[in-house]
């Protein structure tokens, strides 16, 4: 699995209480924190990317500059010999993203586009898609056009567009990131089963494309227990063919079931990732 | 030890399955002795595989696909090798009692016996004892018995199925060994048998200690 971390965002206020006062003691260890869940190569044959979620959630007008300095202050705390740990340009503004996943040196991944327009009338796709095809970057992109669509065939229909832009700029599949959409179960039930039939189709058609979710939408609405269902979540989500999550990468037991629902789904060849995150202390 | 047996040593016990049949054909052309390849680089690294899965440091799968990688290994060297060669330690019977159905660490264990080298009839589960008798009788060269019983409700049909192997003629020729999760060394004793041994490795080292190779 793909962990892309989630816990360096201004949208949680001791995150932005930092920004603010510019604590980059208080980010680095968060992003320490994290970066001490990525499969280390002494212990992983093959190791996968571990993305640090960098999203400032400040004012439009200073966020291009809080970003480089966030992004400055998490690459400064990973090791060079951990490859594969990178950063996940985060904003909500596509404009923002095309300019601020310059400052990192390390190769990352866009969080993230749609086929949603920004306040110029610009698809966020047009944004963001040019300015990385020359790169190796990855890029998360939504299943949304104008608001969230209600059905698989019309999540499905925002997935072709989304795959035809890719095409036009040249990013490969598996350069992408698709994220179907989570619902709050607490208003719709049928939340799950509809990523999950988006999952499957996907897959089917473009098998080397990622697919990721910010799963703890699923989970809103039953405030103080919400792990099991994020649990669960995780667990079938995978087996429909999400191989990647924005999570806390220190959620041992987030990390843990991961890994074990890897191994049962035939994904961890002779138990050896399992085994190897038991050796890393990630269980 | 030869370097490139080293090689071999390394590349069996951290389960290569791809590097370990390279690293004999290396052996080999270098002039190492095939014999040596097979007991200091191969059957050596599954005594060491053994022995860390016994002190807890690796695990079942990490046997297993040393175990494999060996058996990758002995396709490239077998026709280097004397006929009989590979399985120079002697023969094992194996199987899981009447009555008993379960098969996982009975097969973990004729896995662990054939990579130290012994050749392994492997008889399945619920063998009646019957069966044990007639498969020792038909292969005269039979060294060991290893019996499994994995519930306290088949303990029984193993006690009777060491009997039976202890009024055979052939008795004297051989050696029974028993293992399986209720069985301990005390009911080994009880019963008749030559050894008990509590996990696949162990048992593995026993029957070399028992064949006297």
């Amino acid at each position: 699995m793909i962990i892309i971390g989630e816990k360096i965002n201004g949208a949680i206020p001791v995150v932005a209480k930092a920004i603010a006062e510019r604590d980059a003691e208080f980010i680095r260890e968060r992003a320490k924190a994290q970066i001490a869940a990525a499969q280390d190569e002494d212990y992983f044959e093959e190791p996968v990317p571990l993305y640090i979620d960098v999203c400032a959630s400040t004012d439009p007008a200073v966020e291009v500059e809080t970003l480089k300095w966030m992004i400055e202050e998490v690459e400064s705390v990973i090791p060079d010999e951990l490859e594969n740990v990178a950063i996940a340009v985060d904003s909500p503004s596509a404009a923002v993203c095309a300019e601020a996943f310059k400052f990192c040196k390390r190769t990352g991944i866009v969080n993230s586009v749609s086929m949603e327009k920004d306040e110029q009338g610009r698809v966020k796709t047009d944004i963001v898609f040019p300015a990385i095809a020359d790169t190796d970057w990855g890029c998360i992109a939504l299943l949304c056009e104008s608001g969230i669509p209600q059905s698989v065939e019309d999540r499905m229909a925002v997935f072709e567009k989304i795959m035809a832009k890719a095409k036009e700029y040249g990013i490969a599949p598996n350069r992408l990131y698709i994220d179907p959409l989570v619902e709050a179960a607490a208003t719709n039930q049928a939340a799950f089963t509809l990523f999950s039939e988006c999952c499957r189709r996907i897959k089917a058609q473009y098998p080397e494309i990622h697919i990721t979710s910010g799963l703890s939408n699923i989970s809103f609405g039953f405030p103080g227990f919400r792990k099991p269902l994020n649990m669960a979540f995780m667990a079938l989500a995978m087996q429909a063919g999400m191989d990647s999550a924005i999570v806390d990468p220190t959620n041992k037991d987030m990390v843990g079931l991961m890994y074990a629902t890897e191994l049962l789904t035939e994904q961890d060849e002779d138990c050896m990732n399992y085994i190897a995150a038991h050796r890393q202390g990630l269980l | 030890m030869n370097e490139k047996i080293q090689e071999v040593f390394a590349a069996v016990e951290a389960g290569k399955a791809k590097k370990v049949p390279t690293a004999v054909q290396e052996a080999l052309d270098a002039g190492c002795d095939p014999t040596a390849i097979l007991n200091e680089g191969m059957i050596a690294a599954m005594d060491s595989v053994g022995a860390k899965f016994k002190a807890g440091e690796i695990f079942v799968p990490e046997m297993l696909v040393a175990a494999r990688a060996m058996k990758k290994g002995v396709d490239v060297l077998k026709p280097h090798l004397a006929s009989g060669e590979t399985n120079a330690a002697g023969k094992i019977i194996i199987g899981t009692v009447a009555g008993d159905l379960h098969d996982i660490g009975k097969n973990l264990v004729a896995m662990m016996m054939e990579s130290a080298g012994f050749e392994i009839i492997d008889l399945g589960v619920d063998v009646p004892k019957e069966k044990f008798v007639e498969m020792v009788e038909a292969n005269p060269d039979t060294k060991i018995v290893a019996c499994s019983a994995l519930l306290t409700t088949t303990m029984p049909s193993l006690k009777e199925t060491v009997a039976a192997l202890n009024a055979a003629p052939f008795r004297s020729n051989i050696k029974v060994m028993v293992g399986g999760a209720p069985i301990t060394q005390a009911f080994a004793d009880e019963i008749g048998a030559d050894a008990y041994t509590e996990d696949a490795a162990s048992a593995a080292q026993k029957a070399k200690e028992l064949a006297g190779v």
